[in-house]
């Protein structure tokens, strides 16, 4: 239904809510139709006033319903005496009106009323985190860092996940302030993001440019450019952080992965302890390798082509330079098939060590152990993103672990025109948020959504100190 | 109000106000084409426009002045709160707010509402109650049309017919009752066992475990509805466990008195190994025919999240058979998961126990499963399919190289 257009009376009210089908949620589709719509808010007043006028009191629902509209409109005494009116005719209010109060009040002169509300609601329940948001932002807005970053640490503490949006701010609006304190508690951000593993996308990047560029006294200067694939800063020469785990978090990654991925609740629902138990004892004869291969995934790559085709091109493609390969597959292809013909079955066992697990197994498992235990040098090839695996992995430190050692490690051969594989080499060097204290360089993407979540980007901020 | 219309006389007159009419002013409030009647206008206003003015906080006081009584009351009663009753502030709140939460909680149901992790957990288990609160309702106003329907029939014919007379007494229920009891009770001892295995407790959330015990009391049921019924083992089945309390609320006293086989041990222990069958979709084996002298195995467990392997991984460690329904033999899969409601699975047994017809008994898959029965076998169907993508794949391809030789002449010339 279309809200009118100015106030009306009572009567004209009566006459429009006889003409509604279902005259008892009347009210309620109004209001939604003028927050839809934006109307004035003299027309949701009229209706307030007719409903008061007609029951002799308003309903919660409907009261919210105003209260969004006020909030859209930014009509801040009217909130303010919505807040009166609710706060004396109920006990307590839930987490919506909370929630809207404080969206509404944070933009106006009010804000510190925004912050008691805040309190108020974090007895009932977990604010939201738009709510954290909307006092964060109102803080810094009013030059009160401190006040803003405890906010921030508040909320971290509660696990509510900031938006980028309000890291953002942060550097907006510290923008040519000076202080050590300051400083630290910027980088602390710096560091989030560097801990899990996100991305800035371009304005936020710019943000932090200038941030940094205006920091008086220090100066900082950046410079937007692309990583080589060595992994040197063509701006300042700088070598990024390599790839590679450390001693610690290798050896915490691997067992995990035993752990948790292989083992899981039940050791029978990926394997059998007896096959692992082969597996280990084949794995530790021939140690060490310098590349696993998939072998069923590698052997679907050209659908038209026999599997066991494929696989051998892969090998070939592979097997340079005196690699040692170690190809997993299951024991159905060992039986003569047309897909699996014995012949180039045995010459490919020449070139590599084949491991065959049970048709019901799980050879993934096995890949990522017999990688792990290979060694840092080890790589391994399937078009896998493997994250069914990393999903077993419990707690988002050691998946953000398996994710690095992942783009450290995996080669994803593509199969191109004719019989020519290409493989797209594992990065050499770590994309994340990284400093050396004179200097920091940061990847971003170039558009605001982050379109695949395995893709990392390949545009960076340099800055550095002069 | 006199000064004001005065303003609004000599805005009219100015020539300013075209270009506000143009920027949004309404017309019917300015008759502009008509400035004579303008005045006539503006005098009636005068005898609506004051009221209206007042009229539009006149709710603020209506409701402050509504107050008064009640908050001398309230402010003098004790703010705080328990736990439970600020939670149950905060649902009345939440009703109050138009949210999906039930009208009546009780104090078991607030705990549990308590302990949810989540918001969104909360949220949820609100839901939950709230449907089944609405479920409740509509089934008792329907019983209530129901009820006053008959008693309006049951006066008519009361007036009209008189008794009738017939050879039997009217005591079906019971005596049905009867019969099937003795139909389980020779099962007992002459049926084929069909084992349920209730160790899933640990792989379950509480509503899971619920739901199965929902099924399974579904399933027996029909078993003892059946022509010839199985007889039902519920084996690796601990006393005092989340199974026995739900099936408790289901019986109530007639769990002592089921023609049923209730048992701690495994089937294993029961039953020689080489005749049992585990039944589960993750099988790689895929059942041909229903054999009278296997001893199937169905495993008790709702799976909501998707734990794949869970009873696989059981049969494996036992080292048991295991076998999946040709579903996708017979059915042309559309959505959902294999798995099926454990009274599905005692359908589809006790149809292909009488009759050993696929079609038939496959009919107790839910219907927005599949598309629709195969008459040929599907992997001859997708033989054709495979046929029919490889041309395509064929025509494709040829038109790629012709493209490729199109964008490098020279190459191939080179070559």
């Amino acid at each position: 239904i279309q809200p009118p257009e100015k106030p009306l009376q009572s009567e004209e009210w009566n006459r429009l809510r006889e003409n509604f089908q279902l005259p008892e949620i009347f009210e309620e589709v109004m209001l939604n139709s003028m927050i839809r719509c934006n109307s004035p808010i003299d027309v949701a007043k009229s209706l307030l006033t007719h409903v008061a006028k007609r029951n002799g009191d308003i309903a919660y629902n409907v009261l919210v319903k105003y209260l969004t509209l006020c909030v859209q409109q930014g009509q801040v005494s009217e909130i303010c005496d919505v807040y009166d009116i609710m706060k004396a005719r109920f006990k307590i209010l839930e987490i919506g009106a909370y929630n809207l109060f404080i969206k509404g009040l944070s933009n106006s002169d009010q804000w510190k009323m925004a912050l008691t509300l805040l309190e108020e609601a974090k007895k009932m329940m977990i604010p939201s985190r738009t709510s954290y948001e909307s006092c964060i932002k109102a803080a810094s807005c009013h030059q009160e860092m401190k006040l803003a970053f405890e906010l921030y640490h508040e909320m971290l503490a509660k696990d509510v996940v900031p938006t980028l949006d309000v890291l953002q701010s942060f550097f907006g609006f510290s923008r040519g302030m000076n202080g050590a304190e300051l400083q630290k508690e910027l980088f602390g951000i710096l560091f989030y993001l560097r801990d899990n593993q996100i991305y800035p996308h371009k304005t936020f990047m710019q943000s932090i440019k200038l941030w940094f560029e205006s920091i008086p006294g220090r100066k900082w200067r950046g410079r937007l450019t692309n990583i080589k694939d060595s992994g040197q800063c063509p701006v300042c020469n700088r070598q990024l952080e390599d790839s590679n785990l450390t001693e610690e978090e290798y050896n915490n990654l691997s067992e995990r992965i035993i752990r948790d991925v292989i083992h899981g609740t039940d050791t029978f629902r990926k394997t059998s302890p007896q096959e692992f138990e082969a597996f280990q004892t084949f794995v530790e004869n021939q140690l060490p390798f310098d590349i696993v291969i998939d072998g069923l995934n590698v052997s679907h790559i050209k659908p038209r082509k026999m599997h066991c085709e494929n696989l051998l091109d892969a090998i070939n493609c592979l097997a340079k330079d005196n690699v040692r390969l170690l190809v997993l597959g299951r024991k159905h292809m060992l039986i003569n098939s047309s897909n699996w013909k014995r012949e180039i079955m045995k010459e490919m066992q020449t070139k590599a060590d084949f491991f065959f697990a049970e048709n019901i197994s799980e050879d993934d498992a096995f890949l990522l152990y017999a990688t792990l235990r290979s060694g840092k040098h080890c790589k391994f090839v399937t078009r896998d993103f493997l994250r069914d695996h990393k999903a077993c992995l419990s707690d988002s430190l050691t998946r953000h672990l398996f994710r690095k050692w992942q783009r450290g490690h995996q080669i994803v051969l593509k199969a191109m025109f004719f019989s020519v594989f290409s493989q797209q080499p594992a990065f050499q060097y770590d994309c994340v948020v990284q400093t050396t204290g004179d200097t920091w360089h940061i990847p971003y993407k170039d558009v605001f959504e982050e379109k695949y979540s395995y893709r990392v980007p390949r545009k960076w901020l340099c800055i550095q100190q002069k | 109000m006199q000064s004001a219309n005065m303003l609004l006389k000599k805005i009219v007159r100015s020539s300013v106000l075209p270009v506000a009419a143009q920027h949004g002013m309404k017309r019917d409030l300015f008759p502009l084409s008509r400035t004579l009647s303008l005045s006539l206008c503006l005098k009636q206003d005068n005898s609506c426009k004051p009221s209206e003015k007042l009229d539009l906080d006149a709710w603020k006081k209506v409701m402050k002045s509504g107050l008064q009584e009640e908050v001398s009351e309230t402010v003098s009663e004790p703010q705080e709160l328990s736990g439970l009753a600020a939670a149950r502030e905060t649902l009345e709140m939440w009703r109050l707010a138009g949210k999906s939460v039930p009208e009546n909680v009780s104090e078991e149901q607030l705990k549990t509402f308590m302990e949810c992790p989540s918001k969104s957990a909360k949220k949820k288990y609100l839901k939950y109650l709230y449907l089944k609160e609405l479920y409740k309702k509509n089934d008792k106003r329907k019983m209530e049309e129901k009820r006053e329907r008959r008693l309006e029939a049951q006066e008519q014919t009361s007036k009209t017919d008189e008794i009738q007379k017939s050879p039997f007494l009217c005591l079906w229920a019971s005596t049905m009752d009867k019969a099937y009891n003795w139909r389980a009770a020779q099962s007992m001892i002459f049926g084929q066992p069909l084992v349920f295995d209730m160790s899933y407790e640990k792989d379950m959330s509480v509503r899971e475990v619920a739901n199965a015990v929902k099924q399974l009391v579904q399933s027996e049921g029909c078993n003892r509805r059946a022509v010839d019924p199985f007889h039902i083992h519920f084996c690796n089945f601990k006393d005092d466990s989340l199974y026995h309390k739900e099936f408790l609320k289901h019986y109530k006293e007639a769990w002592g008195k089921l023609l049923i086989t209730v048992t701690e041990q495994c089937y294993t222990e029961i039953f020689p190994k080489d005749k049992l069958i585990y039944l589960t979709a993750d099988s790689p084996k895929v059942m041909k025919t229903f054999d009278h002298d296997k001893i199937y195995i169905v495993g008790s467990m709702v799976d909501k999240s998707i734990k794949t392997g869970v009873s696989l991984a059981r049969a494996k460690r036992l080292g048991l058979e295991t076998a999946a329904l040709p579903l996708d033999k017979y059915l042309l899969w559309n959505t959902g998961a294999k798995n099926l409601t454990l009274d599905q699975m005692m359908h589809i047994l006790l149809t292909l126990k009488d009759t050993a017809d696929w079609k038939k008994a496959l009919e107790f898959v839910p219907k927005r499963k599949y598309c629709g029965f195969v008459n040929k076998p599907v992997s001859e169907l997708k033989k054709t399919l495979d046929l029919v993508n490889t041309l395509k794949i064929g025509k494709r391809r040829e038109e790629l190289q012709k493209q490729f030789a199109k964008n490098y002449p020279k190459k191939y010339k080179l070559k």
